[in-house]
């Protein structure tokens, strides 16, 4: 493997972890506050990429705009379905699970009639370039998502231990009961943690609006790897999503530039069970007694 | 009394008035009226008579199925237009008249989301639910799923790419698209825009990549033959998954292999845009060549300049390439596609016209052409499709969208149920921003020269008929 080739393919590996990590952060954040798979974290993520088609790519908004828009759009999808369904299906996993799992129905047969089905809904890339780098070069749209993942998940990581609010959110994590008792109002916790999910998903879905096809199964594509991070990190650990999201990107994108494609979905798969036959509470799962 | 009794006369007497003078003018109404235009696009049917009465057949029921969304729609739903225009244009005439008798034709549509499974229930829904006798398709891993149920049922499944032909499959058929033979031809291309290896002092370097599917690794596997026998030294030849969203890696593996040409081949259409877009940010400087490239949608997410230095080649000619000349049937067919389905039409479709709107049509005016040949031998009736195949096999040429051809395929694909017709070759051009005409060749005569070398590459991979 030449260096060129080496620092492009670390390059690439970067961006990739990046992107997942926005994405796997938020479904591992609902996850740990309000013991309930998001399987529509996804489609939160295609309603943000849509709203930047809508108000960028046919709306004329500038782009970053459209972006803090498609924040505003995923925290309040988040807040609705909190409201409508995990809230009155507190406690009941398999319920919820199902419900979300209907709801990714929902979401694209709506997008599909407002949008239409067909082709996918091109969105312009507002910067028609890339950043050259000892040889390697990275499309600018992909290099700026990394600087956001990392403030986006070390700003959440500092809110959830110097904030009152985000301590909170941690208690009810740890023990709902104990942190009812404490007087922590358990509804607004699992509101904010789905309104902060929602908005970390508007906001994937808005700056890689550009990077991927956007159709109305673009949630469908999305939640399988964002999900194997948060399994493989450790449900409801954002750390553990972030090192999930890391390894991943490095070992997809390593093996598709050395192998193929193909065998880079087998290995990924198979580092998965590997990590989980090891630790199957996740590389920063706890295990619970 | 008295006014009742008015009352019971006048009520008959006036719907007997109204009968009277709405009878004549139902009875007279003519369908809508053909435009010249359409009277051009029906030219090509050896028996229509427009405009002479004959009696009326059943309606015969057309499937279309193919992606109709996900990243393969680019090749299925533009599809639609060109189909709907064909079928409408019949209908206006009263049908199509086969056999002495006037068979109007309808459509039914399913999406099979280029899912095999998909397609063999939207297969078992169209013959069974609506009873259609020809399938306009896609192809590829749809072509093999379906092939049993519709050669039960023997109902022509009109593929885009002649390997899917078999002659386990006597229905399938296909060659309209003239894919593979542009695959084949890209490497022709390519080498004519390319200095030679003489002025290079080493072999050019050929690279292909696209996604793991049925059709693209019978199509890669002819056009990597190609490449071998035009003196190419194959560089990479990898398929990636089909459920791929990062192209960053695939392009940057093919780029580290420093080809002269990459080919993406069989790329979906939302794919080829995607790897155009790393092509052009990590700084490819070679020729690209693919099967289909869509320009509308590829030029929001790179320049045109880039396009126009990287060659940009492809097949599928759009129909309104000022080549085809003005008094041609492609552009007579352009003008009713705009009219139809270009802005402020009825049907906007919002996009501009592609090569893919006429590539569904290419294969189902033939079989009409077919149905008027065979329905000579059995009037009143609508032939079997065994009889349109064998009577289209038995014309030296027919015409078709893009020029004359004829039944073959018995050498590549076992069967003769290839149309084979002249290739248009296209070249990104930049003042049009679109694609161009540059060459329209002839596929047999090349081929015959190369045939050895190619075979032997496709057997190599295991994609000739008999080894699959």
């Amino acid at each position: 493997m030449s260096s060129q080739l080496l620092i492009q393919t670390i390059a690439n590996a970067i961006a990739a972890s990046g992107m997942l990590a926005l994405i796997a952060v938020g479904l591992t954040l609902a996850f740990g506050v309000m013991q309930m798979a998001n399987l529509a974290h996804g489609h939160f993520f295609m309603a943000g990429a849509y709203t930047v088609y809508a108000l960028y790519a046919l709306g004329g908004w500038p782009f970053w705009w459209a972006v803090a828009a498609a924040v505003g759009v995923g925290a309040v999808i988040g807040l609705a379905v909190e409201r409508g369904i995990f809230r009155p299906l507190q406690g009941d996993v398999v319920s919820g699970f199902i419900a979300t799992a209907g709801l990714m129905f929902v979401f694209e047969v709506l997008v599909g009639e407002i949008w239409g089905w067909g082709y996918m809904r091109t969105v312009p890339s507002p910067y028609m370039r890339a950043y050259k780098f000892m040889g390697a070069a990275v499309a600018f749209q992909r290099v700026i998502v990394i600087p956001f993942a990392i403030v986006s998940i070390g700003g959440l990581m500092f809110f959830m231990r110097r904030f009152r609010l985000g301590r909170a959110l941690r208690a009810v994590a740890q023990d709902p009961e104990a942190a009812a008792l404490q007087g922590i109002n358990i509804n607004r916790m699992t509101a904010l943690a789905m309104a902060i999910a929602g908005a970390y998903a508007g906001l994937a879905g808005g700056l890689m609006s550009t990077i991927y096809a956007v159709t109305p199964s673009l949630g469908g594509h999305i939640i399988l790897p964002a999900l194997i991070a948060v399994v493989v990190g450790g449900m409801g650990s954002i750390g553990g999503a972030t090192l999930a999201a890391i390894i991943f990107g490095f070992v997809v994108t390593f093996v598709t530039t050395l192998v193929d494609g193909v065998a880079a979905v087998m290995v990924s798969v198979s580092v998965m069970a590997l990590v989980l036959a090891i630790r199957p509470q996740g590389l920063m799962g706890r295990v619970i007694a | 009394m008295e006014k009742k009794r008015l009352q019971k006369l006048v009520v008959p007497i006036l719907l007997f008035a109204v009968l009277v003078i709405a009878l004549p003018s139902v009875a007279v109404s003519e369908p809508a009226e053909l435009t010249p235009d359409e009277m051009v696009l029906l030219s090509h049917l050896p028996d229509q008579q427009i405009g002479k009465e004959y009696p009326k057949g059943e309606t015969i029921n057309i499937g279309f199925l193919a992606a109709l969304s996900g990243p393969d729609a680019g090749w299925g739903l533009p599809g639609l237009t060109g189909n709907n225009i064909w079928i409408d244009a019949v209908n206006k005439t009263g049908g199509l008249l086969v056999g002495g008798k006037r068979y109007p034709l309808k459509m039914f549509t399913f999406d099979d989301e280029a899912n095999a499974s998909k397609a063999l229930q939207g297969a078992r829904q169209l013959v069974l639910e609506h009873d259609v006798k020809f399938i306009s398709a896609i192809g590829g891993d749809a072509a093999k799923a379906t092939a049993p149920f519709l050669t039960k049922h023997k109902v022509i499944y009109a593929s885009l790419v002649p390997t899917d032909c078999d002659p386990k499959r006597p229905y399938v058929v296909a060659g309209g698209d003239i894919t593979p033979q542009c695959n084949m031809f890209n490497t022709l291309i390519a080498k004519m825009v390319l200095p030679s290896e003489k002025e290079l002092g080493r072999p050019l370097r050929y690279a292909l990549t696209t996604q793991d599917c049925i059709m693209s690794r019978q199509v890669g596997a002819w056009e990597i033959g190609a490449a071998i026998a035009m003196g190419f030294e194959v560089v990479y030849e990898k398929f990636f998954a089909v459920d791929t969203t990062d192209f960053a890696p695939i392009i940057t593996a093919v780029m580290a292999t420093k080809p002269d040409i990459i080919s993406l081949c069989e790329a979906w259409p939302e794919y080829q845009t995607m790897m155009w877009e790393q092509l052009y940010l990590q700084g490819y400087k070679g020729v690209v060549v693919q099967n289909y490239a869509d320009w509308e949608t590829n030029l929001t997410k790179i320049p045109a300049e880039y396009a126009a230095a990287q060659k940009g080649i492809d097949s599928f000619p759009l129909m309104d390439d000022p080549w085809w000349g003005e008094t041609s049937w492609q552009a007579s067919f352009t003008r009713v596609w705009n009219d139809r389905y270009g802005p402020g039409a009825p049907k906007d479709v919002k996009r501009r016209m592609t090569g893919i709107d006429w590539d569904h049509m290419i294969w189902l005016m033939p079989w009409c052409i077919g149905a008027q040949i065979a329905g000579e031998e059995m009037p009143g009736k609508w032939p079997s499709n065994d009889a349109i195949l064998a009577a289209l096999r038995k014309l030296p040429s027919f015409p078709t969208i893009l020029g004359p051809g004829h039944m073959s395929g018995k050498e590549m694909f076992g069967i003769d149920n290839m149309i084979e017709e002249p290739v248009p070759m296209c070249m990104f051009d930049l003042k049009a921003k679109d694609k161009r005409i540059v060459a329209h060749l002839n596929f047999e005569p090349w081929y015959e020269n190369i045939k050895g070398i190619v075979i032997k590459e496709v057997e190599k991979r295991g994609q000739m008929y008999y080894q699959r």
